[in-house]
Order: C-alpha cells, then structure tokens, then sequence
C-alpha cells in the first residue's frame, strides 16, 4: 500500500522552509481566500464537517473544541501546541523543521476560526533548530503581508508569537502549557474552568496539535467532504504516523485513518529478519501494548479503544521478540516518574514508587509481591488524578504484565533481602 | 565577586534593549520569563542569581516565583554546566534499539554519569527522554543540536573533535567554572537516573528506514534540491545563530546540523 | 492560580450526602455542603480560605452518573445531585491515596510537634489500610531547613498541598514560598539565600496539615495533648484578633488562630502569634519600687497605695487639682481605662489623657467602619503610616478587597487620592492617626461618597475604648461633657516648667514614643511624684518614683474595644509573675486609699458597654483633638516611625523573637 502525501507532500523532496518554494506549492491560498472570502463560522463550518479530530493524542473533535468558545467573549487566543514528547511521536518535529510555513497557515486559519488576533505556538524547547526554523519562516510569512495587522486590506489583524518551552512534557498537556506560556512552573491546573472558558490570561483559549492545524490547509483547500470521505466512521481522514522500534524502516507516514495494522508495519519495511512480532504500542507512552490479534485490525480511534489502547499522538512503537517488557516498563515508568510535575499526589508519589520497584525487577532483584502491588497500585491510581498523566501509567504495565508474566515473574527472587547496601 | 558577576550589569544593559522587545510580545509581562531565562542562559552559560534578580524585577514578580518557574525545567541550569551539554535520549524507541549501550558507553568514556560534569569543565552528561527522533534512534543532542544514528565510533569522533576545538557546533559560553553536578544539591540523593535498561540481544543500531527512502517520509537532512536555504529577512530574535543553521558541509554535521 | 471566591448564589439546590439531604446555595463546594450536615470529608490541599486546588486527592467521594470519582473540593453541588463519601471505591481510592503520602514519609511521629494534631495521622488512623507494600528505602530530602526567621522546614514531612504556597501568593500576596523541582523531587523553598520573612508567615504553620512546617518559638517545647488552651483577643494592635494562648507549666508557648473568627478572618500576624515571650522575661517587673536616695527599692503593695494616696492627696491641697494628672488607657481594658478615669475624676482631677505617644485619635464612631465594611470597599486609600506594620492583619483585609479588584491608594495627596478613587461608591480610609490635619484634608475631599469608612490603626490597641471611657479632658464615658483638664503635652509643658506635682503613667513610654524623646524624659525628670505602672522597666519608668509591677494582657480579663468599636473579651490565660496586679486591681487600690467607691465588676461592665455604645463624638481628624501647641508638643520632630509598640509587649523585650527581627 502507497503511502499518502498529504500534509508530507514535498517533504523530502523540495525546501518547503522557503516561502517561495512553499507558495509555488500552493501555499497560503487558502489564508488569503479564508481572509478575503470567508467568515470565521465558516471555517468552524469546514473543520466541523471535515470530521477532524485532534491529532495530539486526545482525539477531540476540532470543531467541536472550537465551539465551546463562549459568544460573549471576544477576546480569545489560539495556542498551538508544538511540545511533542511523547514518546515515540516525532511527527511535529518534522514538520516544524520541514514545513513551518504548513503550521503557520495552519494556525492563521485556525486563528481566524475562532476570530482570534493573537495566535501563540509553544515549541518544545528541545527543538532549537526547528525554533528557529520557524521564526525565520514566520519572519517571512510577516514580510509577505500574512501574519499582522490589517491583512490583505481586510481590517483582520492577527499576529503570531513563538514561545519556547525549557524541557518538560507535561507542557504538551494543555493547562500546563498555558501555564508555561504565562512564564509558570507547567503544573495543569484544575478543570473546571476548562481553556475554552478561562484559558490563557483567563480568556477564552483554544489549544490545538501542529498536525491538527495544519490539516485545516488541505481541508480548505480540497473541501471538508475530500477529508471526511477517508477514514472509517468516526476517524476520518489522514494521520502521520510515527513508527519505530524494530523495524526495518522506521519513519512517519502519513495514512488515511483505518489502515490496518499490519500495513503499517508493512509500510515501515516489517520486522528485522528472523524476528517475530512481539507487540506494538499504537498511541504512545500512555498507550496500551496491542498484540498478534489486532494486526489486522483498523488504525483509527474506535478500533484502538476497543483494542484496550487508544491511537493517541499516532505514536507507533514495534517491539518484537527480543523485546525485555519489563525494562521497557522501568522505561516508561520512569519517563513518567520524571516527568510527573508532582502537583498531585497519585501522579508524584505512586510513579517514583513504581518506578523503584521496575528498577529492581529490571536488575533481577524482585521479591514476591512486586507483581501484585506493581498491578494495585498502578490501577488503583488510575482515574484518580489531576490530569491524565497520573493515569497514563496503567496501560502500558498492565498489557505487557497481562501478556508477558513470564518475563516479570522470572525477576522475582525469592529472599527477603532487597535493599542494595 | 566573579568576572562573571562584575559583568553582569553590562551584560544586563546590553540585553535590556532585547528583554523588553521580547516582553513586548505578550499581553502579560510574566509570560516572557522562560525566553528571558533562555537568553541569559545563552549569554551565562547557566541562569545566575543576578540574572534571576533582574528577571524577576523586569517581570515585576519575586525572585522565589523565577527560581520555582526555573526550577520545573529541566534545559535551565541552576549552577554553571560544561561547555558542551550532551543529552543522550534514554527514551523508549532508543531504548529497546541500544540505548543501553551508547550510554554506558558515554559514561565510560567521559568518566562521569548522569547529570555530572567533567572535572575540565568541557562536558555535562544527562541521559534524557525521548527526544522524538526515533526513527534515527539511537540519538542525542549536542547543545540542543541533534545527532542521529550514534555509534561507538560516532561517539569517539564526536568527543575527540570537541576536544580538538573542531566540532561543528559551537561551545555553549561559560562564564563560571562548573561543579560536579548542576540540578538541586538533593537531586542525587533522590535520582535514579544513573541506569537504564538495556536492550536485550539487539544488534547495533538500526537506520534501515532513515537514509533516502523514497517510499516512506522520514526525518531525512537531504534535500533533492541541493540548493542550500539561506535565510531572509531575519531578525536577532528570530534566528539566533544564523550561521549555524546554514552550515551543512562536512560529514558529521549532517547529522549534528542541517 | 485563580481567586478562591466563590460566586453567591441565591439559588438553591438540594442534593443528598450519604443519604442525608442537604440544601446548599447552587454553586457550593461539595466539600462545603458536607460540613453543613457534618459529614467528613478529609482534605489535605482544600482550605476554605484558599480555595480548590484539587493536589492531595483525598476528597474524592463518587456522585451517581459519574463514571469518575470526583474532587469534592472542586465539585459544585447541582440540583438533584447524590454523592456518597464513602463505599468500596472511595474508600480504595482513600487508603491509596493515604498509602501513597506515607511512601516517603518519615512516620517520626513521636518526635515530631504536628503529632496528635496531624491530618495525617487522623485520616491514616480512620482511612488508610494499616499495612503497606514498600519494600525500597524512603527517598531522603533536607530536614529541619531554616526557612528564615520564624519558621523550619522538614522536606521529609511535607505532603506538597501546597497550602503555604498559596497563603503567600493569595493571602498574604508575598510570593516568597514557591515549589522548586518537579514531580517526586518537589520542595518548598523561599528564593536562594532569601529568608522566609513578612508579617505573617506563622500562619503556614497552622495551615501545614503536617509537621513539615513549625514554629522556632514551639520546635519540640510540647506535645499538644498536654497544653491549657484559653481564647481571648490580641492586644498587640487595635485590630482585636482572637486567638488561642496554650499554655504549659504556667509559660505561654504558643498562640494558636481562630479559624471562624470574624475579626481576624482567622489570620494571625506574627507580632501577635510569637511576641509572647515577654511574658516569661526574667527582666518583668514584680515588686513595686519606691525611689529613695537616687535608688528604686522593694517596698510592699500596701505601702505604695499610701505613699501614692499621700502625694496624689497633699498635691491637691498644695497646688489645687490642676497639679496633679493621669496618663494612659490604650493599653488597658475597657474596665481598667473606666476605673481610671473614675478614681481621678472622683478625686476632682480633670488633666486625663490616653494619647501618649504620636496618635492623637482613635477610630471615630461616627464613619468608624466595620471590618467587613474594609473587605467590601472599592477603594482603599492609605494616610500615613501603612497599616501593614500598625495593624497588620487589617492589611489583609486590604487585599482581600483588593482581590475583589478594589484600588488600594497610597502615598497619594488628598486630591489625587480622590481623583483615584473616581467613582467608587464604598470608599475606605485608613490613618495612622498622628496628623488631624492631613485626616480632615482627606474627610473633606472624600465627603460626598455616599458609603466612606474609616479605620485609624495608630499605636495602642484600646485607643478607642480608652477614648470612649472617658480618658481625654473634657470627655467623661460616652464622651459625655466633662470639667476641661489639660491633654497630654499640655501635662509634660507644665512639668518641665516644675508645676506637675503628681503624674500617674499607665502602660505607655511617651518618652519613646513622645515627638521628642529628651523633652519629654527631662519634663518626666520635674514631675514632683512620677508613678508609673508597668510590665518592664522602660525608659519612663526609669524616672519614677514608684514603679508598679503590672499583669500583661494574658494575665488579667476584662474586654477592650477594637479599631471597629467590637467589644471584645479578654480572658486570663496566665499567672502573673510574683505580685504582679492588673492595673485595674492597682486603681482599685489607689481608690480605697482616696476613699473613693469604684463600681464592682457587673456595674462595671454595665458601664463599659454603654461607654462603647454610645455615640462618638469626635468626626475623622476632629481639630479639638489637636495638643495644645506650646511648649513640647510644638514643633519637635516625632522620633521616627514607631513600628514597634514600647511600653510592654515589645520585640525588643521578647527573649525569643528580639534578634530574629531587625
């Protein structure tokens, strides 16, 4: 099966960060026309019809999002949201390297959307270069009349500030971003209010993915219809996915919504000879592990949560045989352990108690009842937290705990004795 | 009093013309203050007590709210770090793809485990998350700029052109001599982090899909069109070192830049 | 982090706790709703005053149709609604979450001072599973960490609620508590090398539900099953806080608020929370002392009454009632200040003044406003003297009306204080109460907003129920006409020109506090008969001839009136040292010598409320209240800001707290 270029059309082949190479490819036609010929309704209109849903792991309807913006409050932002951590997603980063002016029109006509002036993205802090990619790029969008006041004599202003964040995941959460982007520790805050009520400023905010806003370009451009006739029932159009582990071709590929497993492995050059298939994680960190049996199932946001896993960020990760789960759970656990911003306490405390107990499983050093705790503790936590990373650490442990006990029950050792010296 | 702080004032005056540009740019002045940090840990090295007591008097907060806000990141440094920072990604994808390896290899071969510095003050070593570029796993950072594919070989030819003063990435400036270790003094005795599990039974690193792969889109620093980009139009503020952005000559910083 | 206020509503809903029906305006905390049919809810994070924050997760209780368990601290009741706090769910989700606090706990609770007053050990005791799964060592963080002048820290204990660090930010608005690092490492911590240090940093203390955060003054002084606990009001400024005194082995060791309290808003400043330690000063005053040949004596309770009887009564006779005078009641009780004025007044003396120092009115009664008035204003303007030093926990009466977005003014003339102001209807006014002039320029300017109060913190905490008793000449209780006598200066004036033959000084220091120090303490030096009586031997003292050793405000009961006019108890909580009296026992045994009947205490009292009760009548920076412009009181400089309140009950005289503050 071919890949799909849509959003990735030109990547690889031609220097999308030039303007001029970006505007021969049809770019920011579709700006000029939303500016000139539509209403901000109608573009709600259009993200609404097209079906899209959020690319950056939560998988909300967009225009659904975009809605809840109260009518009595004119002053909203639009944030898009450029921290790509998960793990095991490398898409944005991608893009923002390869194709800032995409996200710029991108996030113009998500901006006009909601008839926002001031539209902010906040690029994870370990993307230097793609940071300043991108503000040489949005210097140029400025310069050609399409980011500022006044644009194409419409009396429409609305400008962009780039924010850059300083190493920390739990900023791609939206509140906690919103809380970076006002100079704060990126601790998410309590909801209610949500972002679209009292967000950035404690003014109406919508946060959407780079991948999200960008697809608003081809949308406009092809119409809503184009995007919703891909895709299955409830996921319609197109994904990058970023798959890695063992494969032969790692790499993002963009498919419509609904490709099947197994082609998507497939497309990523399969497995490494002589191995066999172990497991994939379809959604990211905070997903769970699916198996042999879902191979040929749909990639699309129904079938992975009826899988027991989510489609997430598009994030996915290959492990075949000689794969060790339980490292690969210390790994996670930790990741989340590290990252946990430590407001609450399931999240802060019940992570660096895992992650203490994966790390002597990890070095052979468990005793009887690691098991069961690792089990209670990791599921008695989830639903109990502030935001969603505390609960982003069951899915993983108990799918390969479910799977593989074989490999954790062989780290269990019998005496008593655990602490190091 | 150091060089350093003796500086400082100019330094502060000479910036402040950029602050307050950058300041410009949000409806509340507090919000600049991650790119205020930025900055003064590119002029420093690190983000120093007198360039917190400036912040916050910029910004019009407590000094307790920069240092709370500084502390929760982890690009920030709150003590004086090496010249070259070398962020290994310990992420999942790396992980299972020899991660392992290249870490103990780095620890073996700089001396010093995660989160130290080297006793010359040239390296600060820190085993990170994933740094989403798992397709060229394994990878790591040199001062923010990435390296994909890492090998022992890599490795060694990166450390010794450090050494040698050719690397293509420039050092990060350093204005005060670094201590052994750079995060919160209790950072150590609560860390982990000095071990990383290890890939069982994998070959060395896989890049199958990484090099001109016409069939798949991946992070690839090749362009058909060989033309090399340059920039138009940009500002201090918006590119802020240009010339590192453009320079793709030799073999290492195809992968170190692009 | 968003204001904790919550919108009123005056629609209500009716919901059912456990089973048990509740009606609550629409819009209340579930939390809230709980107390209002006692049922318990734990929380850790949650403080009435500080708002949801949603951290420590222990409030959880489950709502039908809600998949989810839910934050009872961030959960509005709505009409219909069914929660119940306990069951199998919320009763895992509970003992998880207590499980997860004890990880890296230290459980030294018997060495720790929180113990047998910790949330954390209440809610393990009735929640958590008794057992526990950790096998891997305790993560260790710094202990006993010198916040700063007040306070030490315990990293080990701290559970991150969070509750010091939004006390600072919304209440005290400080920001100098913050949390550094992230995630399992996370600490409180002031900025590098900056002490914790404001006017009420013992609040976070109380509001630590552990022992992470305690007091120098109480460290490992007492467990608290083994204090005596009494309420009476703080006397340290005119605000009038309530507060606990625990007391042990008969020393005061701490002071503890009153949550509900309607005066403090159940706050605590720390000169009223720590400057207790006074009472223990082995430097108190506790025998009287008579002045022979150059040098003070012992002499017993029963000689001194003569010997000031005898002065007091040959003064009269050889110079006539204008030679003798009285000065103080700010510091006293109302029964106190009553007595006082009655036993002189009895005695035909009219020169009675409470104003010792630079204060020369307390809060009029006529726009004297009450503290929810202040809370409520749309602007505050500041004349003076900020009251964050004279009073401070009227300051944070100020910010909460400033949170509710009323404009603070300070350092404004009356005109641009006024045309700050602009349009506000609710307009307050507070002054240090030293320039009638400037008040009146500011009365003038303001008088036609429709809603003015007014609060003046000045020096002594009972100024205005001295002022209503009647300690000012020609102003009998109730400021009802009395004989015209000489104020204050006009008292000093004639003694430093030799015609003051008896002077009683009651708890205050004019020679600290007076406008020019060596005037005043030479004036004090031609007194014929100078009687002061005291808690420590101050600077006027010194030039006594007899000295009385008086009971602080712990020691003695009655009431005393705050800067709102509230009659407010004073309840002994402590034994004075040695023979030591209350001043109104000291009056009392000045009046049995001058044959003179002082109501007893019922009719006492009786006499009290209505001195309080009645109309005053003095307006905002009122010209009668000006001294007499001659001689001392004219045109020596004041002696510096007066940020400390002398005569008794001072930082300087506190072993603990002298030296901690400079």
């Amino acid at each position: 099966m071919p890949v799909t270029k849509v959003l990735t059309e030109g990547i690889g082949e031609v220097d999308l960060r030039s303007m001029l190479v970006y505007r021969e490819r049809g770019g920011y036609v579709q700006w000029e026309r939303a500016v000139r010929e539509l209403k901000p309704s109608d573009v709600l209109d259009m993200a609404e019809q097209s079906g899209l849903r959020g690319r950056g792991g939560a998988g909300f309807p967009t225009g659904k999002k975009w809605s809840f913006l109260p009518a009595s409050k004119p002053l909203r932002y639009l944030v898009c949201n450029c921290d790509e951590a998960e793990p095991g997603t490398f898409k944005d980063h991608m893009l923002l390297e390869y194709a800032p002016h995409l996200i710029i029109e991108g996030m113009l006509i998500g901006a006009y959307g909601i008839a926002a002036h001031h539209a902010f993205i906040y690029i994870r802090g370990e993307f230097k270069r793609g940071y300043e990619i991108f503000c040489a790029a949005l210097e140029e969008a400025r310069n050609a009349g399409y980011v500022g006041n006044n644009l194409f004599g419409s009396g429409y202003d609305l400008e962009i500030t780039v924010h850059r964040g300083a190493g920390a995941y739990i900023c791609g959460e939206e509140t906690g971003l919103l809380n970076s982007l006002e100079g704060k520790r990126g601790e998410p805050r309590l909801k209610p209010p949500f972002p679209a009520i009292e967000g950035l400023y404690g003014m109406p905010t919508v946060v959407n993915n780079v991948e999200t806003l960008a697809y608003l370009v081809p949308i406009l451009r092809n119409g809503p219809q184009w995007f919703a006739a891909v895709g299955t029932e409830r996921s319609k159009g197109y994904k990058i996915v970023s798959v890695s582990g063992h494969v032969q071709k790692p790499g993002n590929y963009e498919v419509p919504l609904g490709t099947t497993v197994r082609e998507i492995i497939d497309l990523a050059g399969g497995l490494r000879p002589g191995r066999t298939f172990a497991a994939v994680q379809p959604g990211g960190g905070s997903s769970a592990c699916i198996f042999e049996e879902h191979l040929d199932w749909p990639y699309d946001y129904e079938s992975m949560a009826k899988a027991g896993s989510m489609l997430g960020s598009g994030a996915f990760v290959v492990f075949d045989d000689t794969t060790d789960f339980v490292a690969a759970a210390y790994n996670l656990v930790r990741f989340f352990a590290h990252e946990s911003c430590g407001q609450c306490t399931p999240c802060r405390e019940g992570s660096s108690w895992m992650e203490r107990v994966l790390e002597r499983l990890v070095e052979r050093r468990g005793i009887p009842g690691d098991e069961e705790m690792l089990r209670r503790v990791s599921s008695t936590i989830t639903g109990l937290n502030l935001c969603a990373l505390g609960d982003s650490i069951e899915p993983f442990l108990k799918s390969v705990m479910t799977r593989f006990p074989e490999q954790f029950r062989a780290r269990i050792v019998q005496e008593k004795a655990v602490q190091p010296a | 009093m150091t060089q350093r702080q003796k500086d400082f004032p100019a330094l502060l005056e000479r910036l402040m013309g950029e602050c307050v540009g950058i300041i410009a740019q949000y409806e509340q002045r507090r919000s600049a203050l991650l790119a205020l940090m930025h900055l003064f840990q590119k002029h420093e090295g690190y983000v120093s007590r007198e360039a917190i007591d400036a912040m916050a008097q910029l910004l019009e907060i407590t000094p307790a709210e920069v240092e709370g806000t500084l502390s929760f990141y982890t690009l920030l440094y709150q003590r004086p770090v090496g010249k070259y920072a070398l962020q290994v990604c310990r992420g999942l994808a790396c992980s299972i793809n020899g991660a392992e390896d290249i870490m103990a290899y780095f620890r073996e071969k700089l001396g010093v485990g995660h989160l130290a510095t080297t006793p010359d003050g040239l390296f600060s070593y820190e085993e990170v998350e994933c740094l989403a570029a798992c397709d060229r796993a394994t990878c790591m950072q040199v001062n923010l700029e990435f390296v994909y594919d890492l090998t022992p070989q890599k490795i060694d030819e990166i450390l010794e052109s450090i050494r040698a003063g050719s690397y293509a990435v420039a050092p990060m400036v350093q204005t005060d001599k670094p201590g052994s270790t750079w995060t919160v003094a209790q950072d150590d005795q609560i860390s982990t982090g000095t071990k990383s599990p290890g890939a069982r039974d994998v070959p060395r690193p896989n890049n199958a899909g990484g090099i001109g792969d016409p069939s798949g889109v991946i992070m690839l620093d090749r362009f058909v069109n060989k033309q090399v980009y340059q920039f138009t139009g940009t500002t201090e503020r918006a590119v802020v070192d240009s010339r590192a952005v453009v320079d793709t000559v030799d073999e290492e910083s195809a992968h170190a830049g692009h | 982090m968003s204001t904790p206020l919550l919108a009123p509503s005056s629609e209500i809903v009716n919901i059912t706790i456990d089973g048990v029906p509740v009606s609550v305006p629409k819009g209340t905390l579930l939390v809230e709703a709980a107390k209002t049919v006692d049922q318990e809810i734990p929380i850790y994070c949650y403080h009435t005053k500080l708002g949801p924050a949603g951290l420590c997760r222990i409030c959880l209780v489950e709502i039908d149709g809600m998949p989810k368990l839910q934050i009872a601290c961030n959960t509005a009741a709505t009409d219909g609604m069914v929660v119940r706090t306990s069951g199998p769910k919320v009763e895992a989700a509970r003992a998880m979450v207590l499980e997860l606090f004890l990880v890296n706990h230290p459980l030294d609770c018997p060495i720790c001072d929180k113990g047998g007053e910790c949330d954390l050990q209440d809610y393990a005791m009735a929640y958590a599973r008794g057992t526990s799964d950790v096998a891997d060592p305790k993560l260790s963080k710094p202990k006993a960490v010198d916040l700063g002048p007040t306070i030490v820290l315990d990293e080990e204990r701290c559970i991150v609620c969070q509750r010091c660090v939004r006390f600072d930010d919304i209440i005290a608005d400080e920001q100098q508590l913050v949390v550094k690092d992230r995630g399992s490492r996370d600490i409180i911590a002031t900025a590098t090398g900056r002490p914790y240090n404001h006017n009420f940093t013992g609040n976070v203390t109380e509001l630590c539900p552990v022992g992470a955060l305690t007091s120098k003054t109480y460290r490992f002084r007492s467990r608290p099953w083994d204090l005596q606990r009494t309420q009476t009001s703080c006397t340290q400024c005119p605000v009038g806080c309530q507060q606990f005194v625990d007391v042990r082995h008969g020393n005061a060791l701490r002071t503890t608020l009153v949550e509900d309290d309607p005066i403090s808003d159940g706050w605590l400043c720390d000169r009223g929370r720590y400057n207790i330690g006074f009472y223990q000063s082995p430097d108190r005053l506790k025998q009287p002392l008579f002045r022979k040949d150059g040098r003070f004596v012992q002499i017993g309770w029963d000689d001194a009454f003569i010997l000031w009887a005898k002065a007091v009564r040959d003064a009269i006779d050889a110079h006539g009632v204008t030679s003798v005078g009285a000065i103080g009641g700010g510091r006293l009780t109302n029964e106190e200040a009553y007595a006082l004025q009655h036993v002189f007044r009895s005695a035909g003396v009219n020169n009675l003044d409470w104003r010792s120092g630079r204060q020369r009115q307390a809060n009029p009664g006529a726009q004297g406003g009450t503290l929810d008035a202040l809370e409520g204003a749309q602007a505050v303007v500041v004349i003076g003297e900020s009251p964050q030093e004279r009073a401070p926990v009227l300051w944070l009466r100020v910010r909460k009306a400033a949170r509710k977005g009323a404009k603070i003014v300070t350092a404004a003339t009356p005109g641009e204080a006024r045309s700050a102001v602009g349009d506000a209807v609710r307009v307050a006014l507070i002054w240090d109460g030293v320039d009638l002039a400037l008040a009146r320029a500011y009365a003038q300017v303001f008088s036609g907003v429709s809603e003015l109060s007014t609060y003046v913190t000045g020096e002594q905490s009972n100024a205005r129920g001295a002022e209503a008793m009647g300690m000012l000449p020609g102003k009998g209780p109730g400021f009802a006409t009395a004989a015209q006598g000489l104020d204050t200066y006009a008292m000093l004036d004639r003694a430093r020109r030799g015609q003051m033959a008896v002077l009683s000084i009651f708890g205050a220091n004019p020679v600290r506090n007076g406008p020019d120090a060596a005037a005043v303490a030479s004036a004090l030096q031609s007194v014929g008969f100078l009687v002061v009586s005291e808690i420590f031997m101050t600077e006027t003292a010194q030039r006594a001839s007899l000295v009385l050793p008086a009971a602080g405000a712990f020691e003695k009961s009655g009431t005393t009136t705050n800067l709102a006019g509230d009659l407010l108890p004073v309840n002994l909580s402590l034994d004075a040292p040695d023979s030591a009296r209350s001043d109104l026992d000291i009056v009392r045994g000045l009046a049995e010598q001058l044959g003179v009947t002082l109501p007893f205490e019922e009719e006492l009292h009786g006499a009290v409320v209505a001195a309080v009760a009645a109309a005053c009548d003095f307006t905002f920076g009122d010209e009668r209240l000006e001294f007499a412009r001659e001689g001392i009181a004219g045109g020596a400089p004041p002696n510096g800001a007066a940020r400390i309140l002398s005569g008794g009950g001072t930082w300087l005289h506190d072993p603990w707290v002298a030296g901690l503050r400079s």
